[in-house]
């Protein structure tokens, strides 16, 4: 919500302010119905003498305070107030046919439930395997239009998340024309050294190749994203307020370094370098030949650890080959391939739906194992040439500015001191260094949590880091689902919004508590109201 | 409203105050009365408060214009007159009036007099009290003895109540009320606390929601203001606020508040400077009007066109918005000319005509002539700019008809049909206020209070709480929905334990885990239902089931749900009033405390029927309305749920469906439900039940159950979710997963503490034994329909179909679920059958989630295998269990149904 402009003010602006503006919904007169009791006849006496007062600004003000607060973080105040919040919807929100939704009931009721909450929006995963499952341009968004449709009649935002990978939990495979392709040529996944193939998402080795019914990735995703925007045109820059492209595993930008990365992120061993697919290796040959060290094209390091070791010898050891030349002659192709592979999807994304007044967003992973090495053989196997020697995420940031994206970061929920000892994880110190990269380059950053299971001191941790002095604007939380509504979470969830919306302001400016909720639960009723009304 | 518990100091404001006096003072935590000089004169004004809006089919309770049952003669009516009828208008004026406060110096220095006046009409008590010196905050004490005027009355240890005089000296003013307190220096006393009660209302009048205090020393005034406000009675409701802010700005307040703060400038030491004054301050009060519109109608002897009288007793200008329909669709239509003079038309809908002021000086009246060709006249009227009065929300409606011959008939026709319609809008807004509805009306509600800067705090943070319970519940549901729902294409999705367990036993639901958990017993219970419909007739039925208790248990229950046992409006129990009255038709609570004890001796474990979803009242409110409650819980309108409007409660929304014949009980009130979780408690302690049996939970919120139950521990509860099944033109669909679903909703809302009687198996059973369809006892998925959790057998209500009892029990003993038998059943000659099919289900452990293996579900035959050990069929149709690796003995045969063992 853009609480902060009502939220910090409103003691000042108080009665002149809010007083001088009309109320865009002045029909909630003739709607209003004296069903109650004599209170509530009473009550619209006084309103109707009273005028209408208040405004909505938290819904119009949208554009021109993009803007304003793009330019720096000096205008707002150090709180959390200016972070819209998002929830996920469930992955399986549409089942794999497409024409039903799972659990419509549910979601339903907790689109109202957030609503009221005074969630900003719902973040909603889209699958390419379940949209175009059947044949290459064969597009089915019936599901999902019916869920944005939903998600409009409550008044919520929507952020859709376009998802070019499979998932195994909940099961959503590729398209199947894909995987039959991919039967045929397994060398359009990618494949780590023992010759295993990741068969969640195209190597992005594949990028520019017509792999898919003579047509490339690029193109298919691309079809993808205009058919996309074709469907959803009436939700375009209204509901649907962001979109993010998927870039990988997980949607996330990296190599499937950990075939089967635990959501949580704490993942012990330092995950395997992903070239050795065929056309990985023959891209890497070429490079090789062409740097005029042919010798080292013709596999990935011989000595990396496998997946799950840790990175106490070999490759990653200090002083070991990743510090050599062609330590650096590797990591620099390995990570080089990765950010041509965003650059080439994020610019995709930004042609397609530049007009939209969508804003494009980019995930990249919080691979924080063994950050506190000097090597950080986590990062480096998932495409981040970030070591104590290179800063890896300046040219991620670069890519984003570049195609004037956002970045969406996870693991904001993680807090160093309930990571194991033994990997050196430092997902608060990696996070740091990301958010300055993006500062540097004024890319801003939309924070998501972890995972979807109970982190200890989550909220805490979420809090602390939008309350700083940073880049985010926007926070998803994930994920709507059994869990999400149980007992042992949604209170505490709730809380965490509430104390999300409230602005921390210096005393003098602290109107009492009752009016400063006053303030909130206005805007949050305004809101609804005219959603409501619409609907 | 949660304002009302928490924040109480005194307990005799633990009712909101209706009603209040707004000042503008400079001070904002208390008013202190200004020197003499600073009077300030207003005139009295009446202002009728309550509005209606314009909207013609706004439901609006409040005014409530009442069409008389009887269509009563009229001076006006003679031979030629085709109809008349009265409609009551009961409406509520606010009359504002003053109270009006001085200090005067008496005989000497040390005399003082403080008279307190209203001008108002009304039964007049000042309470009131004094602060001493050495006091910090508002607290109370009495006054000394000497000061207490006579016939007043003492308040517990801290409060004096002096009704109010007529005034001798302001004779000539109508409705002057007074009294004089006689105040001696007193040096411990530092200040007069006191509020206005109007005994005819039990409305308190304060001062901006906080006591009156009339300051005798001068640097109280400093102490009080380093006291906090007391938030606690700043209730502001209705459109007082607004009004008298509005007349009070009208006023020379400003100057007052100068010179109160020019007095407190000028600081004074000890009470010898204390100085009278003299304030008066406006004040406001609902009051009942009762009025009534007659209309009469007539035949033009020269145009054959409808001549329509109308007169009023209502004074002052009225306008009477009015249209002609031609059908019973009742669309306004704006007739012909010619109108009465002094009407306009009004947005092409209808014409608005001022009422012409009657001869006799009172009231109003209008002639109006309408062509035959319209079969009625619709009206509503217009008092003044917020002030409509309808017909209990409906327009009025005055059929006109073009034959006078048919009329009688017609008018007896019409008259039904108003009521019927009535009740249909009524049903028909009831059942769409769904939840998002409720919230929207809250939001509303929430709006309209921003415009009041002093009730936005309270409001909004109840409204806002109340926001964040429907936040709550919302999200129960959405997890009750997830956790039951198996993703349908997740292959590798955990399953929830439950739900796993769920699908295992092929019991779609059962909300009992096998070990022994609080509310859900162990799985093996069979229950007993310890009473029948009649059974209060007898006044000493405790007595008689007591003789029966080693009976019952040598059959095998386990569990006995006996009676509703509080004091209850209806005998049967079922509308109660006290609740820790536990003297009933049944018996009285000795004996109740003895039936338990000697079924505990018996070792069965005894369900107290509990009645949570309404209580009747014991008192009416001002309005004549029931929701007033007395004995040990004296709950006030608070503790009702405010969307009946049979019984205006000011609680909030109800979390479920309406019982209409007793006001329904807010559970989201806090003291409420302290209050109910401490009966329960009281109940297992004092009475020793061992759980409940919880009536019409439809009415309120799964979750509050859970609470409820948490805290009374009992070792099992089911609740009677009483739901109609779904029937297609009269069949009763097939497909009853959805009645089956909210029974589920419910049971998980109670996070599975309660279970709830399976009232889809039963209604299923009904139809299937009733019109020979067997096979409605197998779903689409080729499983029992029900929720196979608790059988119900209540009587009274639904009685089973007659001579087909032991299907329905061969059923119920031997499938997944808690088994219910009815004490009239097993008294009767189906004893021996019923306890033979007991000791089968005992004899081969079945239990509340057992297995069930549907072999045959046919037109005329149902049959089935459970556990492996126990075969059953029921109907007439043929059935053997197949011989296979088991061999079965037949052990029981009756009408229509055969049991099977495994040997």
């Amino acid at each position: 919500m853009e609480i902060s402009l009502i939220g910090s003010s409103q003691a000042k602006l108080g009665r002149s302010d809010l007083a001088n503006r009309e109320l865009g919904f002045i029909n909630l007169k003739d709607g209003f119905r004296v069903s109650n009791d004599r209170v509530c006849l009473g009550k619209n006496v006084r309103w109707k003498k009273a005028g209408i007062r208040f405004t909505l600004r938290a819904l119009h003000q949208s554009e021109p305070l993009q803007a304003e607060k793009r330019s720096g973080a000096g205008r707002r105040s150090k709180s959390v107030d200016g972070v819209r919040l998002f929830v996920g919807l469930p992955l399986d929100a549409v089942s794999k046919d497409c024409n039903s939704l799972n659990h419509a009931k549910a979601i339903a009721a907790g689109l109202k439930a957030l609503k009221l909450l005074g969630v900003e929006g719902v973040e909603l995963p889209v699958w390419w395997g379940i949209v175009e499952r059947d044949a290459a341009g064969k597009y089915d968004w019936s599901g999902y239009l019916a869920i944005a449709e939903m998600v409009q009649k409550m008044g919520l935002k929507l952020h859709v998340s376009l998802c070019f990978h499979g998932s195994t939990k909940p099961n959503i495979p590729l398209p199947d024309w894909v995987t039959r392709i991919g039967e045929s040529q397994p060398d359009i996944f990618f494949k780590d050294r023992s010759g295993k193939h990741y068969k969640e998402c195209l190597s992005l080795a594949v990028d520019n190749l017509p792999v898919l019914d003579g047509k490339t990735p690029i193109q298919v995703y691309q079809s993808f994203c205009e058919s996309f925007k074709d469907s959803f045109s009436p939700f375009m820059g209204s509901t649907i307020t962001g979109i993010s492209m998927g870039l990988g595993p997980d949607g996330e930008l990296r190599y499937p370094c950990h075939h089967h990365l635990s959501s949580d992120g704490k993942t012990q061993g330092v995950g395997e370098f992903q070239c050795y697919d065929q056309n990985m290796l023959s891209i890497l040959k070429q490079h090789a030949e062409a740097s005029g060290n042919p010798l080292w094209g013709l596999g990935g390091p011989h000595d990396a650890p496998t997946f799950d070791q840790p990175p106490i010898s070999g490759f990653f050891k200090d002083g070991a080959s990743w510090e050599s030349s062609y330590g650096d002659f590797f990591l620099s192709w390995y990570s080089n391939q990765l950010i041509a592979h965003g650059d080439s999807l994020l610019s995709l994304a930004s042609s397609s739906f530049g007009d939209t007044g969508v804003t494009i967003y980019g995930k990249i992973p919080l691979m924080h194992s063994w950050y506190g090495t000097r090597s950080h053989p986590s990062e480096l196997t998932a495409g981040f040439y970030n070591t104590v020697k290179t800063d890896g995420y300046e040219p991620v940031a670069e890519l984003f500015a570049r195609n004037s994206c956002k970045m969406i970061l996870p693991g904001m929920d993680l807090s160093d001191a309930h990571q194991p000892n033994e990997t050196h994880s430092s997902p608060e110190l990696l996070l740091a260094q990301i958010m300055a990269a993006c500062k540097n380059h004024g890319v801003q950053v939309s924070g998501q949590n972890s995972s979807e299971s109970a982190v200890l001191n989550g909220f805490e941790q979420i809090k602390k880091n939008l309350g700083g002095d940073n880049v985010l604007d926007l926070f998803t939380y994930h994920r709507m689902g059994a869990y999400f509504f149980s007992p042992e979470h949604f209170p505490s969830f709730t809380e965490f919004v509430r104390t999300l919306n409230r602005p921390e302001l210096h005393s003098d400016d602290l109107p009492n508590e009752g009016e400063e909720e006053v303030a909130q639960s206005m805007i949050k009723s305004q809101e609804s109201s005219i959603s409501m009304q619409a609907a | 409203m949660s304002m009302s518990t928490t924040l109480t100091l005194e307990p005799l404001f633990r009712r909101p105050i209706p009603f209040s006096i707004t000042h503008r003072s400079s001070n904002p935590n208390t008013f202190f009365f200004p020197p003499p000089s600073s009077l300030s004169s207003s005139t009295i004004i009446k202002t009728p408060s309550s509005s209606w809006s314009p909207s013609h089919k706004l439901h609006a309770p409040k005014f409530q214009a009442f069409a008389a049952n009887t269509d009563t003669l009229q001076p006006l009516q003679s031979s030629d007159v085709l109809f008349s009828k009265i409609f009551p208008i009961n409406r509520t004026e606010l009359l504002e009036g003053k109270i009006f406060v001085r200090l005067d110096q008496g005989r000497d220095l040390r005399n003082w007099e403080l008279t307190v006046g209203c001008n108002l009409p009304g039964k007049w008590v000042l309470h009131w009290g004094v602060s001493h010196l050495d006091d910090v905050g508002s607290e109370w004490d009495q006054p000394p003895r000497d000061m207490i005027p006579p016939g007043s009355v003492p308040i517990k240890d801290y409060a004096i109540e002096t009704p109010l005089k007529k005034s001798s000296s302001a004779a000539e003013v109508d409705n002057f009320h007074e009294v004089k307190i006689d105040l001696t220096y007193n040096s411990e006393i530092s200040a007069i606390n006191f509020v206005l009660k109007d005994e005819e209302t039990g409305t308190w009048f304060q001062h901006k929601g906080r006591d009156f205090k009339v300051p005798l020393v001068s640097y109280l005034k400093e102490d009080a203001n380093v006291i906090g406000p007391k938030k606690g009675f700043s209730f502001w409701p209705g459109a007082l606020g607004q009004i008298s802010n509005i007349l009070l700005k009208s006023e020379a307040m400003h100057d007052n508040d100068q010179d109160n703060s020019k007095q407190s400038s000028e600081p004074k030491q000890g009470n010898s400077k204390l100085e009278g004054f003299y304030v008066e301050m406006p004040i406001t009060k609902e009051v009942t009007v009762n009025n009534s519109i007659s209309v009469s109608i007539k035949k033009c002897t020269e145009t054959s066109n409808n001549l329509l009288y109308l007169e009023t007793d209502i004074p002052g200008a009225v306008l009477l918005h009015w249209g002609v329909c031609k059908d019973d669709l009742r669309r306004w239509e704006v007739p012909p000319a010619p109108y009465p003079a002094e009407t306009i038309a009004f947005k092409d809908r209808a014409l608005r005509t001022k009422l012409q002021s009657r001869d006799s000086g009172k009231g109003n009246s209008v002639e109006i002539s309408v062509g035959e060709e319209f079969s009625g006249f619709l009206f509503v009227v217009k008092l003044d700019e917020n002030t409509w009065v309808n017909d209990k929300g409906n327009d009025f409606y005055i059929p006109l008809s073009s034959s006078s011959s048919s009329l009688t008939v017609k008018r007896e026709d019409q008259s039904e049909r108003v009521q019927r319609e009535v009740t249909k809008v009524e049903s028909q807004e009831e059942s769409s206020s769904t939840f998002t509805d409720g919230i929207i009306n809250e939001i509303r509600h929430l709006v309209t209070d921003i415009s009041s800067e002093k009730t936005r705090k309270t409001k909004s943070k109840e409204a806002q709480e109340s926001i964040l319970q429907e936040i709550e519940r919302l999200a129960a549901e959405a997890y009750s929905i997830f956790r039951t729902n198996i993703p349908t294409f997740s292959e590798e999705t955990i399953v929830e334990p439950e739900a796993a367990a769920a699908v295992e036993s092929e019991t779609l639901v059962s909300p009992e885990p096998p070990k022994i958990s609080s509310g859900t017993g162990t799985g093996y219970e069979i229950l007993c239902q310890g009473f029948n419909w009649e059974s209060h007739k007898s006044g000493r039925w405790y007595m008689e089931l007591k003789d029966k208790a080693a009976e019952l248990a040598s059959f095998g229950f386990t569990v006995v749900w006996l009676p509703p046992p509080t004091e209850s409006v209806s005998p049967e129990g079922y509308m109660p009033k006290d609740l820790y009255n536990l003297n009933s038709r049944y018996g009285n609570i000795d004996e109740l405390k003895d039936v338990v004890k000697s079924f505990h001796g018996n070792g069965i474990k005894v369900l107290g029927d509990v009645v949570l979803n309404h209580r009747c009242a014991h008192f009416k409110n001002q309005n004549g309305i029931w929701n007033i409650f007395g004995g040990r819980l004296n709950w006030d309108d608070r503790a009702v749920v405010a969307d009946d409007p049979h019984f205006q409660g000011r609680g909030n929304k109800s979390s479920g469906d309406n019982f209409h014949a007793a006001p329904n009980i807010d559970h989201s009130q806090e003291f409420v439900r302290k209050d109910i979780k401490e009966w329960l408690l009281w109940l297992r302690e004092e009475i020793g039940y061992d759980g409940w049996r919880l009536d019409f939970v439809r009415g309120f919120w799964g979750g509050y159950v859970k609470d409820y139950l948490e805290a009374s521990e009992p070792y099992f509860a089911v609740g009677e979710y009483w739901d109609s099944l779904s029937y297609t033109y009269g069949e009763m669909d097939h497909n009853q997963d959805a009645h089956r679903q909210r029974i589920i909703d419910w049971i998980n809302a109670t996070n599975g503490t309660a279970g709830a009687f399976d009232v889809t198996t039963k209604g299923i059973l009904h139809t299937a034994l009733d019109k020979c369809e067997y096979w409605r006892l197998s779903d689409q998925k080729g499983k029992p329909p029900g929720v196979l959790g608790w059988w119900p057998s209540r009587a009274g209500h639904w009685r089973f179909p007659s001579g087909k009892e032991m299907q329905g029990y061969a059923y119920i003993l031997t499938h997944p679920g808690t088994p219910s038998v009815f004490y009239d059943h097993i008294c009767s000659h189906y004893k021996s059958e019923i306890s033979t099919l007991m000791s089968v289900r005992q004899r081969n452990k079945i239990h509340c989630r057992s297995t069930v293996k549907i072999l045959k579900a046919e037109r005329d035959v149902y049959a089935a295998i459970i556990d492996d050990k126990v075969a059953m069929k029921i109907g007439p149709g043929h059935f053997e269990p197949p011989s296979g690796s088991q061999k079965w003995s037949s052990v029981l045969e009756g009408r229509d149904y055969k049991i099977w063992e495994a040997s």
